[in-house]
């Protein structure tokens, strides 16, 4: 999640929250606790909640070695499927994805206790996501031509 | 065989799945000495536990994006997922607007394509087993 003070601009950036990327490389990844995700039993809907996420701030990422300070953040995300479906099949990269183009909004809440900075998102339906997915995934070992 | 993920496993846990890495990178920069080794003889004591199947992490996307890390942005034609060898629910968002207050009034603006997340719930194979788990790109 990156702050703007001002337009979104790259220049404008003031804040980059997002957790380490993992040992085994994944990338800004983490594990979810049981109850952290809902997906409806349609599968049209889905939430992400999490509290107190162990994340970094780096506010001048993506630059090499961008200093990291220690954060924790809330966060809280809402997919709800439209009527457009959605699929991709990629056998050269092993992957398909089959579902709907969604509708997704975001709350969310950080701290950076070492520099006294908090920071509280406005509520969720004030958001607006220019991409979003929801659907059903195989790639690698399961993916089949 | 099938394991279930669960936080409190202790193969997997949360906090040591975030901060190894941190651990990791910090004593590879300061090169610090094994003890150890500096010894002359390795303690048995100190000896990690021989993994015989790998790791229990995910796999991640083996493809590269061009700063060369395993980041995988968002897009129609994007793979949702950052796990490989995987299948299950993927829920994918990217591109945000929307703003807040900070703790001294400041208005500041989130969003930009590189505030995106995912969700990915379901079947993962790694160190020679189907495991199960539910992760989020933040």
């Amino acid at each position: 999640m990156t702050l703007f003070k001002g337009q979104l601009a790259p220049a404008n950036q003031v804040h980059d929250f997002h957790p380490p990327v993992g040992p085994c490389g994944l990338y800004w990844v983490v594990p979810v606790a049981e109850g952290g995700v809902t997906f409806s039993n349609d599968g049209r809907s889905a939430v992400l909640q999490m509290k107190g996420i162990e994340i970094i701030d780096q506010p001048k990422w993506p630059q090499f070695k961008a200093e990291a300070i220690p954060a924790r953040m809330d966060l809280r995300i809402v997919w709800k499927a439209t009527n457009e479906k959605f699929s991709y099949d990629d056998p050269q990269k092993q992957f398909r994805v089959d579902g709907f183009k969604a509708v997704a909004q975001l709350e969310a809440s950080v701290e950076v206790p070492s520099i006294d900075f908090s920071w509280k998102s406005d509520p969720l339906e004030t958001s607006t996501a220019n991409f979003a997915i929801i659907g059903d995934e195989v790639n690698g070992k399961y993916y089949t031509p | 065989m099938k394991k279930e993920f669960s936080s409190f496993n202790f193969e997997f846990s949360r906090r040591r799945f975030l901060i190894s890495g941190s651990i990791l990178a910090a004593a590879s920069a300061l090169q610090l000495p094994n003890r150890a080794d500096a010894m002359g003889k390795r303690d048995e004591d100190e000896k990690e536990p021989f993994v015989y199947d790998g790791s229990n992490y995910p796999f991640p996307i083996p493809w590269l994006d061009k700063n060369g890390s395993h980041n995988q942005p968002a897009g129609p034609t994007m793979e949702p997922s950052h796990i490989y060898h995987f299948k299950g629910k993927v829920a994918r968002c990217a591109d945000f607007r929307g703003m807040g207050t900070d703790n001294k009034g400041n208005r500041l603006a989130f969003g930009n394509p590189t505030t995106d997340n995912d969700i990915m719930q379901g079947e993962y194979y790694t160190g020679r087993t189907a495991q199960n788990g539910t992760f989020a790109h933040i």
